[in-house]
């Protein structure tokens, strides 16, 4: 049954296919859009994390929206059916409902309430939407069996919902370890809502790509193999 | 499979049997317990002692003038004041020179100015090795150097909550002596004796970072107060060196600085006393005690029972100058040479003397639950100085002096021994758990040698006059009387210690084993009988999360942080198994409204948790408050007001209609209904109770048509207990009849949750309505994550782990959301008082109980039937249930152990942590109670449902 899937896949697939390279390329990008946010934050703003998270929230998510946006839109699905601006526009729709979707996961977690938090729960929930919902929107937009297949029944074929689905999880189980060490009396300015569990959803994130880049090229060998 | 099932319940009695036999034997090693006794010495008592009755007419005549000039208590004053400086966690070799140390390490001969006295020749100053009794934490320890007793972790008395002292100690017996006292410093002393100090300086204790505040408080004004003559005894507490040891370790410069800086303050408090210490001066014959109240590792920690924590210091020096008196026999300096080949000697005392020591010397009555003696080379350095003078020097010299001094210390000796030997013979007669009938009369045996010798020999050589004759037989005789007193002590205070101080290891160890092994065979007993699905479920990914979870919670517990946050945890926890559920539901394309409303759910107990957060706060001693869950809302808008005051009545309005509409719905009638029903007239009655307390309906008329406030309650606690009465009459009489469980269940639930509702006040009914919307969401999404609808259907009977998981969570939710943390401050005693003005212990415990553990175990345990999912009626289904609900209840069982395990695998391993007293142990008592109620429970509910 999966077999027949997979080999069916090539041709059901619409949308633009992406090789590992290519990928890894996106990866690339927004990781260095990620960087440059870091570093504008550090350098003009003078601020951090720590000192000010709700302004250097605010600013990672509003400069890595762009880029997430115009690359995965290019990625889109039925191109010709869905202009580029389309697709624009349903990731901005995308962006506020993932932010709802996890300030709620968050809270209910135990994020903290409050008119002092609220500010930095809102503008992590946006960060957190740009890496987990955001692409998936662009490139699925309101097609729920996709999401269907891809989020709740973890079968995603091609590579692009490799690229979707693993960093997205990873950003979510990074977080989720993110936030265990802030209970502990260390008394660090890290251990503030929201630093660590930013700093586990960047980390998940990113080892979420790396596994997702490393099985694109393993089962392309596996695919290569099978057609040989 | 009927007596298989009938074995079953049997199982549930054993495991209970075992859990108790398993945490007796860990307690008992563990949790030593003392009782505070009420009495108090008082002057006058002394006559009863057999020391004095013959005494007074020798006294009278050798030196009458000052037994009249000044009212003598028990013994005669040999110092007028004293100053006791207190460096908290005083190690030895702080004080002690080096060459008592197998090397010299930087951190010692920093207080050279203590040293230079005592080594001094001629000196009136001594270096003290002193051993404290653990736990070596200050309160503990203050609390053992006052009352001269041995503090345990339970000292059961009637000061539960409040730290206050109310057994005798030696700050009241100086109050009642007419003594006044000066306090500056560490402000445990003023938790402990609120009234007692005349003036007192107190500055916060529990800021371990802050290493300056407490010290500089002191120094600033300890220097003044010198000079001042308002005072009988000062009391100076410095906390800097404990805290330095807590955040940098014994060997780090901050150490360093802080005991150079002592070294000065000392060196200036000395040039004090010593310009003021002519005749005619202010220190004239003042007694300057610098000690520590307890040691610390290299670390810095403190509260166990190992040398470097338990071997402190004490420094004494009288300012009169005089040379020692006491006879080597009772000398117990150990001596070694400097580096300049001097003689240099350090002596010994244990801190549990103190107390009767320094009654002794300032001469007021002893706390009467003292059990230390009198100190001889303390005492002498006081006292000597007195001696000489009164017997006139010139006349007898050192050798007459010494068998003065000791005359007059075997009487004060016999004194001690009396209060002693009362103390231990009230206590045995009046605690709860005594001392064994063998240790009694060895300790009887004794006293009654040495008090034989005393008044056939010695009595008459004190009451003879002309003492000079035969002087060697005398002293020979005087010693051997001191040696029989001391003898009665040590085996007074070895006794004690056994019974109240040490942690017995191979006790603690072998409760653990025999709970880890219960804990295997309750984990066999969930799969016995059951090898087809057992293999199925436990590869499930439902399992593997479940143990996934349970065994986080277990180690989380290994952390302090964490306990102090457990339901925070237990929310994360319980919100990831939502999350995951929510997943599934997604997938499965059903339920996702149940997902969701869970969920929703989980975020209402997460901020009432936060509230009982806030509350922890305000009182413990390791949280810092966080205000930040405060909405930003007027507390006193009006409709807040209202909100609040309909809420709570708008529930239990929801939860009659929930009761209703589960009854009419139910399609056997009978018993179960009108017990249900009688549920709701309890609710109804919890509504109109509120509802008259509150302004806004303008109901208050109807309380007094009642007949006062307490009338309602009583009828919805009288109510419950028919209710329960009916419902077991009914299961043991007509036992098999009716097979559907929800009805049952219905009843039984809401039986006991109208009393747990009406004590947990006005929250009580919005979170049993949490309770049950929760409750019904895992109810709905059981099975949710199985592969597809029709294999849930077939084998329904598989056991689900995750939702008893999920429902256990809930449960330790429903524990912290209803207010309540694991800490004896945590309980809310009010609750007992509601529906009963009058305190009856056994009544009030009771409800106390119920009220504390209703959400969390008794509404849990007796609730856990209806997650089992109602798809079939069929009789052969039937027994399957049966079988799957009894594994639901060893699951949640083995849920609750594995916990408690956790629990005490860590106090286990942290007995020598600094917060053990103030956080472990509570926290294992309430886990344990917990765990046997559970037990208890479960049996209860086995036999009612199976």
């Amino acid at each position: 049954m999966k077999e027949a899937k997979k080999k069916k896949t090539p041709e059901i697939s619409i949308g633009v296919s992406i090789s590992a390279l290519g990928a890894f390329s996106v990866y690339l990008i927004t990781g260095l859009f990620l960087a440059v946010g870091f570093w504008v934050i550090h350098n003009i703003y003078f601020v951090d994390l720590i000192s000010d998270p709700s302004l250097t929230l605010r600013l990672l998510w509003i400069i890595e929206f762009p880029i997430v946006v115009i690359i995965y839109s290019l990625l889109r699905r039925n191109p010709e059916k869905c202009s580029y601006f389309r697709a624009v526009g349903r990731s901005i729709v995308g962006l506020i409902s993932g932010a709802l979707i996890n300030a709620f996961g968050a809270v209910s977690l135990g994020a903290p309430i409050g008119m002092q938090s609220l500010p930095r729960t809102i503008h992590w929930s946006f960060l957190m939407s740009v890496f987990t919902v955001v692409p998936a929107t662009a490139v699925f937009g309101a097609s729920w069996t996709d999401w269907h297949r891809v989020f709740a029944s973890l079968k995603p074929t091609g590579n692009i919902e490799y690229m979707i689905l693993i960093p997205a999880y990873g950003a979510i189980i990074g977080a989720w370890f993110g936030a265990w060490p802030m209970p502990l009396d260390w008394e660090r300015p890290w251990q503030e809502w929201p630093v660590c569990v930013c700093y586990g959803a960047i980390g998940g994130c990113i080892v979420g790509q790396i596994v997702s880049l490393s099985l694109m090229i393993l089962l392309r060998k596996h695919k290569n193999l099978k057609l040989a | 499979m009927e007596t298989y099932l009938n074995n079953k319940k049997l199982i549930a009695l054993g495991f209970l049997l075992i859990h108790s036999i398993a945490i007796l034997i860990f307690t008992r090693g563990f949790l030593l317990t003392r009782t505070e006794l009420p009495f108090h010495s008082t002057c006058s008592d002394v006559s009863l002692s057999p020391c004095f009755a013959s005494q007074h007419p020798n006294h009278d005549s050798s030196s009458g003038q000052s037994n009249q000039t000044q009212p003598k208590c028990w013994t005669k004053p040999v110092v007028d004041r004293v100053i006791i400086i207190v460096l908290d966690a005083l190690r030895i070799d702080f004080v002690a020179p080096s060459v008592f140390f197998p090397e010299p390490k930087p951190w010692m001969d920093k207080l050279t100015i203590l040293q230079k006295l005592a080594f001094a020749n001629r000196s009136s100053a001594k270096i003290f090795k002193a051993f404290a009794d653990p736990p070596t934490t200050s309160l503990q320890r203050l609390k053992g150097l006052t009352t001269g007793g041995l503090p345990t972790f339970i000292d059961v008395g009637n000061s539960f909550g409040a730290p206050a002292i109310v057994e005798d100690n030696f700050i009241n017996q100086l109050v009642l002596n007419g003594k006044r006292l000066v306090m500056m410093g560490d402000d445990t002393w003023t938790q402990l004796f609120p009234n007692q100090f005349q003036k007192s300086y107190p500055f916060p204790s529990f800021n371990v970072k802050d290493l300056d505040t407490v010290d500089n408080g002191c120094i600033e004004h300890l220097f003044p107060t010198l000079y001042e003559d308002d005072w009988d005894v000062l009391i100076a507490h410095f906390l800097g060196v404990d805290h330095a040891g807590h955040i940098y370790g014994v060997d780090s410069s901050p150490m360093i600085n802080k005991l150079e800086q002592y070294n000065s303050v000392l060196e200036k408090v000395i040039n004090i006393l010593e310009s003021q210490a002519g005749p005619g001066g202010l220190h004239e014959n003042t007694m300057l005690i610098v000690m520590g109240d307890h040691g610390q590792t290299l670390n810095g920690d403190h509260g166990g029972g190992t040398a470097e924590e338990v071997e402190t210091t004490m420094f004494a020096m009288s300012t009169k100058k005089h040379t020692t008196l006491v006879p080597p026999e009772f000398d117990t300096s150990s001596c070694k040479q400097n580096t300049d080949g001097k003689q240099i000697c350090i002596s010994s005392i244990e801190q549990l003397d103190f107390a009767a020591t320094l009654s002794a010397l300032l001469g007021i009555s002893f706390p009467f639950g003292s059990i230390g003696h009198i100190n001889p080379e303390l005492y002498a350095l006081g006292s000597s100085s007195w001696n000489l003078d009164d017997s006139g020097l010139g006349n007898f010299g050192t050798q007459s002096a010494a068998k003065e001094w000791m005359k007059h210390f075997v009487n004060v000796l016999c004194v001690n021994a009396w209060q002693v030997k009362r103390y231990i013979d009230v206590y045995s007669n009046s605690s709860v758990v005594g001392f064994s009938s063998d240790d009694m009369s060895r300790i009887s045996d004794l006293y009654s040698a040495a008090e034989q010798n005393w008044s056939n020999s010695v009595k008459h050589i004190l009451m003879d006059k002309n003492g000079d004759e035969g002087s060697t037989d005398i002293s020979a005789l005087l010693k051997e009387q001191i040696a029989a007193y001391l003898n009665f002590f040590s085996s007074v205070v070895e006794l004690a210690r056994s019974k109240w101080t040490e942690f017995n290891l191979n006790l603690m160890i072998t409760g653990f084993g025999i709970l880890v092994i219960s804990l295997i065979l309750q984990f066999l007993a969930v799969f016995h009988g059951d090898k087809s699905y057992a293999v199925g479920s436990w590869l499930s990914t439902g399992a593997a999360f479940s143990l996934f979870i349970v065994t986080i919670r277990a180690c989380s517990f290994l952390s302090n942080s964490y306990i102090l946050e457990e339901g925070k945890v237990a929310n994360f926890l319980l919100a990831t198994t939502g999350l995951i559920k929510l997943r599934y539901s997604v997938m499965r394309k059903t339920m996702r409204k149940e997902a969701f409303i869970f969920l929703a759910m989980v975020s209402v107990l997460r901020v009432s948790i936060d509230i009982g957060l806030t509350k922890q706060a305000a009182t413990s001693q390791f949280m810092s408050s966080s205000p930040s869950w405060m909405l930003g809302i007027a507390p006193d808008h009006p409709a807040l007001t209202y909100a609040v005051e309909i809420a709570p009545i708008l529930s239990v309005v929801i939860l009659i209609c929930v009761l209703y509409i589960a009854i009419s719905k139910a399609p056997s009638e009978g018993l179960w209904k009108y017990v249900t029903i009688g549920s709701m007239v309890s609710y109804f009655f919890i509504a109109l109770l509120w509802a008259s307390e509150s302004k806004i309906f303008g109901l208050d008329g109807l309380l007094q048509v009642t007949g006062g406030r307490n009338r309602i309650p009583q009828t919805v606690y009288v109510i419950g207990l028919v209710q329960l009465c009916l419902l077991a009459s009914t299961r043991m009489f007509c036992a098999g009849k009716d097979k559907n469980w929800a009805i049952r269940t219905v009843a039984l639930v809401s039986a006991c949750s109208s009393p747990v509702v009406l004590m947990s006040g006005k929250q009580g009914s919005m979170l049993a309505l949490a309770h049950l919307v929760a409750g019904y969401c895992i109810m709905r999404l059981e099975g949710v994550e199985r592969r597809t609808q029709s294999d849930g259907q077939s084998k329904f009977s598989k056991l689900n782990p995750l939702c008893v998981v999920q429902w256990s969570l809930l449960s330790i939710c429903m524990f912290f959301a209803s207010g309540h943390w694991c800490a004896f401050d945590g309980l809310r005693y009010g609750a007992a008082f509601v529906g009963f003005d009058e305190f009856v212990l056994v009544r009030q415990a009771i409800l106390l109980t119920i009220e504390t553990f209703g959400f969390s175990i008794i509404l849990s345990v007796f609730g856990l039937p209806l997650l089992v999912p109602i798809h079939s009626q069929t009789p052969q289904a039937h027994g399957e249930k049966r079988h799957q609900l009894f594994q639901m209840y060893m699951l949640f069982g083995v849920i609750s152990a594995t916990t408690v395990t956790a629990t005490i695998l860590c106090v286990t391993i942290q007995r020598r942590h600094l917060m053990v007293w103030g956080l472990f142990a509570p926290k294992f008592v309430f886990d344990v109670v917990g765990l046997i109620l559970t037990d208890l429970l479960i049996c209860l509910a086995s036999a009612y449902y199976l």
